[in-house]
């Protein structure tokens, strides 16, 4: 086969850096304003597929995010979330979001019968941390009242080892599809992934310099809903919506950082900006049920569990991440721990995570919380704190 | 993308078995049909039917032994890259293509370094573990099925052997990231580039860190101009040999593990071929592309061994 690639260079983003009026290469402006960093490696995108006339990320609702509140949605005692409160959340958040009359309307206005839908959930925090069972079972059960097929819903992440442990299919009906890229995490799988749709980097010197989208994702899916978790992340400072869909659909990501060093501050957004992952990603469910506040993205024990209580709802993912931002590190704050923005090298104990995870005060690596700015560069959201609208309700 | 002037004489590799000639029946359930033995049991096993070549332990013993192929950690050993260690020898039989070599290989690397012998048409005896029978008559069985292609070996650039530990600590990593050279005794001026270590272009003390070498080669050359891409892993050493028009990609996985889905991209011509993968047998190319002046194509399952021929 012949394929005219669409091929597109992003070149290191000096041109939006030098717009932004900054050669900033640490830390974030104290005025919030937006920060391009000019010491960014050359990613080059490779795609066939054009973006919708309204890409899914950020979607029609631009800077807006509804976040339910509840109190009732989890025993802390038992981390038991409580599925009537978050039903009921999901109901109230889908139809704040929309402006729907009805639940079932909010969610029509992202689906129809003829949908395939895939759930990205989050399984890398198992298993006091994942994608809460409550909240994809309502997702599945709204999309099959609207009439998708069970057979057109794929709950999806990257290993198949992940998907085992968190074992969704026994919390939705029969026939959903469960389903992974790859066995487990040991770059020895790409089956699973398309080798015509892909980011190029050279980051460290790695010979295998393609990081290549899920099949699931370019070949069969329509729609995606991204539910991913508030949580501490050791590179990227934190993991949200950004890192969730960009991350958790990409082969050979784990790349991209090593030795104290990142480049998740350029290459999550610029991921999560590929078509036609970008135009598919229609609805943003933050699950803030729980949480993690250091340690992310695992969460083996409860050590740094915490509960916001809260799911998010928007269609632009910025701006539920630069939320997220803010959560995380106020956490990390109450419990005396540095921010996910200190780049102190003092801070730094270079891939020891036995002793990050001993101590809150210690990173692994120089952590990017920048990526979520950088992606509302490229268009995924907004990440002005000023312009970003939140509708805050209660259950 | 240059033919290298030498093609390498193909050579079949050949296990050093010392067992008596009532092992016949082992030997025949594993399908091996061809052995070094000792000078005393040769006659044996002509007369039980096989094709033997006598190697007496002094003989063995006299060819230079090469290390376990395989993947290895080194830690603090420095590496830019999360890549495991990988243990490959193709640059020594690159070094001296007529040099005699033997494998001492522990179970479950037989089939490993019977394919990086044949891979390098290497003269090479192997001493392999009893219980890697199996797999190795299967992967001598599959060497014998290749189809004959004896094409010249292609270069990206040259480098210029002063026979130093330097020199050769930097082939090594030259060849196990998959930058192709022709061993050279001067700059050749078929190549843009050669490397001559401890000239003013390439100072030893650059050599003294070979993978930061092997870096800067690689930048010089381009990945877009270098004649063979390997994605999907990190623990593929591929040879590439071509006459312009055909091609032959030797694909050795040193990983340990099956490999599903590794993706090839060969500069050239060509615009179609076929796999042939020890264990598997031949398969069609899966997701080929035609595109910018090379060939781009996945394989399915590999385990230790594939070739590609392309047209």
């Amino acid at each position: 086969m012949h394929r005219r690639a669409f091929v597109r260079l992003l070149a290191a983003a000096a041109a939006s850096a030098k717009a932004a009026g900054s050669d900033l290469v640490a830390g974030r402006l104290p005025d919030g304003g937006l920060q391009i960093r000019t010491d960014l490696p050359p990613l080059k995108i490779v795609s066939r597929y054009s973006p919708a006339a309204t890409p899914g990320m950020p979607g029609p609702f631009p800077g807006r995010v509804v976040k339910v509140k509840s109190d009732k949605c989890v025993d802390t005692t038992t981390n038991t979330a409580n599925d009537q409160v978050v039903r009921e959340m999901m109901a109230q958040g889908m139809r704040a979001l929309t402006g729907a009359a009805t639940t079932a309307d909010a969610w029509r206005r992202f689906f129809t019968p003829s949908d395939v839908v895939g759930i990205k959930v989050n399984c890398g925090g198992y298993p006091n941390c994942i994608s809460a069972y409550e909240i994809v079972a309502e997702t599945v059960r709204q999309l099959t009242t609207l009439g998708v097929p069970v057979s057109q819903i794929y709950i999806y992440e990257r290993f198949q080892n992940q998907m085992d442990e968190c074992n969704y299919a026994a919390h939705v009906p029969e026939g959903v599809q469960t389903v992974a890229a790859e066995r487990a995490n040991r770059n020895a799988d790409n089956s699973g992934y398309d080798p015509e749709t892909y980011l190029e980097a050279n980051l460290f010197g790695e010979e295998d310099t393609r990081s290549s989208m899920m099949r699931l994702v370019s070949k069969r899916l329509t729609k995606i809903i991204n539910i991913p978790n508030i949580k501490d992340h050791g590179a990227s400072g934190a993991t949200g919506c950004l890192k969730n869909i960009a991350y958790g659909s990409f082969s050979n990501v784990a790349r991209t950082h090593q030795r104290g060093k990142t480049h998740t501050y350029s290459f999550i957004g610029t991921l999560a900006s590929m078509e036609p992952i970008r135009s598919r990603t229609v609805l943003q469910i933050m699950d803030g049920i729980r949480g993690v506040w250091h340690g992310g993205p695992f969460a083996r024990t409860t050590k740094y569990l915490f509960y916001p209580k809260q799911i998010m709802f928007a269609t632009d993912p910025v701006a539920i991440d630069r939320l997220l931002l803010d959560i995380v590190d106020n956490e990390r704050k109450a419990h005396g721990a540095i921010s996910i923005w200190d780049r102190n090298p003092a801070s730094l104990k270079m891939d020891d995570s036995r002793a990050r995870d001993a101590d809150p005060n210690v990173n692994i690596i120089i952590r990017e919380p920048g990526h979520v700015e950088y992606a509302a560069s490229l268009g995924l959201g907004v990440a002005d704190l000023s312009q970003i609208k939140v509708q805050e309700l209660t259950v | 993308m240059t033919a290298a002037v030498l093609a390498l004489v193909a050579a079949v590799p050949c296990i050093y078995w010392t067992q008596g000639i009532e092992s016949r029946p082992t030997l025949e359930s594993a399908g091996i049909k061809r052995l070094c033995v000792p000078p005393d049991q040769v006659d044996a096993w002509r007369k039980a039917g096989f094709n033997v070549t006598a190697v007496s332990d002094a003989d063995f013993s006299a060819r230079e032994a090469l290390p376990v192929p395989g993947t290895t950690p080194r830690p603090g050993v420095a590496s830019p890259t999360r890549a495991p260690w990988i243990v490959a020898s193709g640059w020594r039989v690159m070094r001296a293509p007529a040099g005699k070599y033997s494998y001492a290989v522990p179970a479950g690397k037989g089939a490993l370094a019977l394919a990086e012998a044949a891979a390098y048409g290497a003269d090479a005896v192997l001493k392999i573990d009893p219980a890697d029978l199996a797999s190795a008559g299967a992967m001598l069985t599959f060497l014998d099925s290749l189809p004959a292609l004896d094409l010249p070996p292609v270069a990206d650039f040259g480098v210029v052997d002063d026979g130093s530990p330097v020199t050769a600590e930097a082939m090594n990593l030259l060849a196990r990231r998959n930058l192709l050279f022709e061993i050279e005794k001067a700059p050749s001026p078929r190549y843009r580039v050669n490397v001559a270590i401890g000239s003013a272009a390439y100072p030893a003390q650059d050599a003294a860190d070979p993978s930061g070498f092997a870096q800067k080669i690689r930048a010089q050359l381009t990945d877009e101009q270098r004649s063979l891409r390997i994605y999907g892993s990190e623990v593929v050493i591929a040879r590439l040999t071509s006459d312009g028009k055909r091609a032959r990609v030797h694909l050795i996985n040193y990983g340990g593990r099956e490999i599903e889905g590794l993706r090839v991209r060969v500069r050239g011509p060509f615009q179609a071929g076929e796999a042939h993968i020890a264990g598997t047998g031949k398969a069609a190319l899966q997701d080929l592309v035609v595109a910018d002046g090379a060939i781009e194509f996945s394989l399915p399952k590999i385990g230790a061994y594939a070739v590609v021929d392309l047209r």
